[in-house]
């Protein structure tokens, strides 16, 4: 994996400190220096287990035509959108309090401040959560869990998972979504409310995401591969976002 | 989980407001900044998309026709394919380059281009420009706002002989040209070159 000229690496290192420089809008040069290579060339992503991964991604497909598809088309139909939205807002709200505790654990108080600061505001002038109040005081929701938290820490997210129903993940991501699991005041629910949450909690963000699954569709031409990419993009940014924020 | 989803809807979000930035300049023959033209660009979209119920309607021929015309000129579909494809790209021959450069072009052409009537509801801010090299390549980073969380939206752009023309975007940090590179260095070390290129043409219908 080299192939990096050192030149390109040179300009990546210094272009943060040229940022100032207002671009002038008279010199025009006739085609611009760019090197081909892109700096940011990256290493093949580690999918040791792809052969199970494939077949484990096609029986989610299979799941959700069969299931999830007509469970999301029954709840966007029975739920006028004011519903779901608050649906969508009262897990938030929980998550909330994890991604608080995450961003602690990471050492960025600051930005856990503020997830618990739209806590007690959502929970309170927005009702139980039901409503972000938080959002329009200009405290935006961010994402944060423990599997970033690992990658904060130094921990390497291994191989590329596919999870039976849940999707993309890599072994770091699992190992910090059992953590999840296992904290989750949900969990030592009775049974019947138990799987109800965590179920509606599932519907409804299969039912935000599949807008974006058409698109996905459209635009890829190894599905797989495609969401793969996304995935392991979105972790890599959340882990280095955690280490550059203290 | 839920935001990797998210991030493949904003995806969609982006690339309509990407789209909306990048109205033809070939107007302006005083090359504004690559910030300005980003801002004036996305102004006059989101104006054109809200005053032209057609525009509002996914699948109308009236989006294609607009964004053939005012869009893709401004992308720079050369430089984007050279990027999804890294190393590959000097193993393909001219002709072969030409044509998953317009095959590429297309698919990005054709899935995004619906993605226009949902400006209607969004506007776009100008927030900062970062330099990479200055007057040849530079990102301007934007929120797009007007839905329960903004979604940044960076166009990374460099400046040519038709002006300043868009070679990335990213959505939330995510690159999207770069979530091309693993599928297309996938399908090259699985069926060569021209494995690639029946790939994107039979994507694309043809």
């Amino acid at each position: 994996m080299k192939r990096i000229a050192p030149f390109i690496l040179t300009i990546a290192l210094l272009a943060p400190s040229l940022a100032g420089a207002a671009p002038s809008k008279k010199v025009k040069p006739a085609l611009a220096p760019i090197p081909l290579e892109e700096p940011a060339e990256t290493a093949p992503p580690n999918d040791l287990f792809e052969p199970i991964n494939r077949v484990t991604f096609a029986v989610n497909d299979g799941i959700d035509i069969v299931l999830v598809n007509p469970l999301v088309a029954l709840w966007n139909g029975l739920m006028p959108s004011f519903v779901r939205t608050g649906v969508g807002n009262f897990f938030n709200n929980l998550d909330d309090v994890y991604v608080g505790v995450n961003h602690l654990l990471q050492g960025n108080g600051s930005r856990a401040g503020v997830d618990f600061e739209r806590v007690a505001v959502n929970s309170t002038v927005g009702i139980g959560g039901l409503i972000d109040v938080g959002a329009k005081m200009g405290l935006q929701k961010v994402d944060g869990d423990f599997g970033q938290t690992l990658g904060v820490w130094g921990i390497p997210t291994g191989p590329y998972v596919i999870l039976p129903l849940i999707g993309p993940s890599t072994v770091r991501e699992t190992a910090g979504r059992s953590v999840r699991v296992m904290t989750d005041p949900r969990t030592y629910l009775d049974a019947v409310p138990s799987y109800s949450l965590m179920g509606l909690e599932y519907l409804q963000t299969r039912a935000d995401a599949k807008a974006n699954e058409g698109l996905i569709a459209a635009s890829s031409l190894d599905r797989y591969v495609f969401i793969r990419n996304l995935y392991l993009q979105k972790r890599s940014l959340m882990v280095k976002s955690g280490q550059t924020q203290h | 989980m839920m935001s990797l989803v998210e991030r493949a809807a904003r995806i969609g979000a982006l690339l309509s407001l990407l789209l909306g930035a990048l109205i033809s300049t070939s107007a302006y023959a005083d090359a504004p900044a690559p910030d300005e033209l980003v801002r004036k660009l996305a102004a006059e979209m989101t104006s054109a998309v809200r005053s032209d119920p057609e525009l509002q309607n996914p699948g109308s021929l009236k989006i294609s026709d607009f964004v053939q015309k005012n869009i893709v000129p401004r992308f720079e579909f050369e430089r984007i394919t050279q990027i999804a494809m890294g190393r590959n790209w000097a193993k393909a021959n001219p002709a072969e380059q030409k044509q998953i450069v317009t095959e590429f072009g297309k698919l990005l052409t054709r899935t995004y281009s619906n993605a226009i009537s949902t400006l209607k509801d969004l506007d776009v801010e100008v927030k900062s420009t970062r330099v990479m090299t200055p007057n040849a390549d530079v990102t301007v980073k934007t929120q797009m706002i007007g839905r329960p969380q903004p979604v940044s939206i960076d166009y990374s752009l460099i400046n040519g002989p038709a002006g300043w023309k868009v070679y990335d975007v990213t959505v939330e940090g995510i690159s999207l040209v770069a979530a091309y590179r693993d599928e297309f260095a996938g399908l090259v070390s699985q069926s060569g070159i021209s494995g690639l290129i029946d790939a994107l043409k039979k994507k694309n219908g043809g």
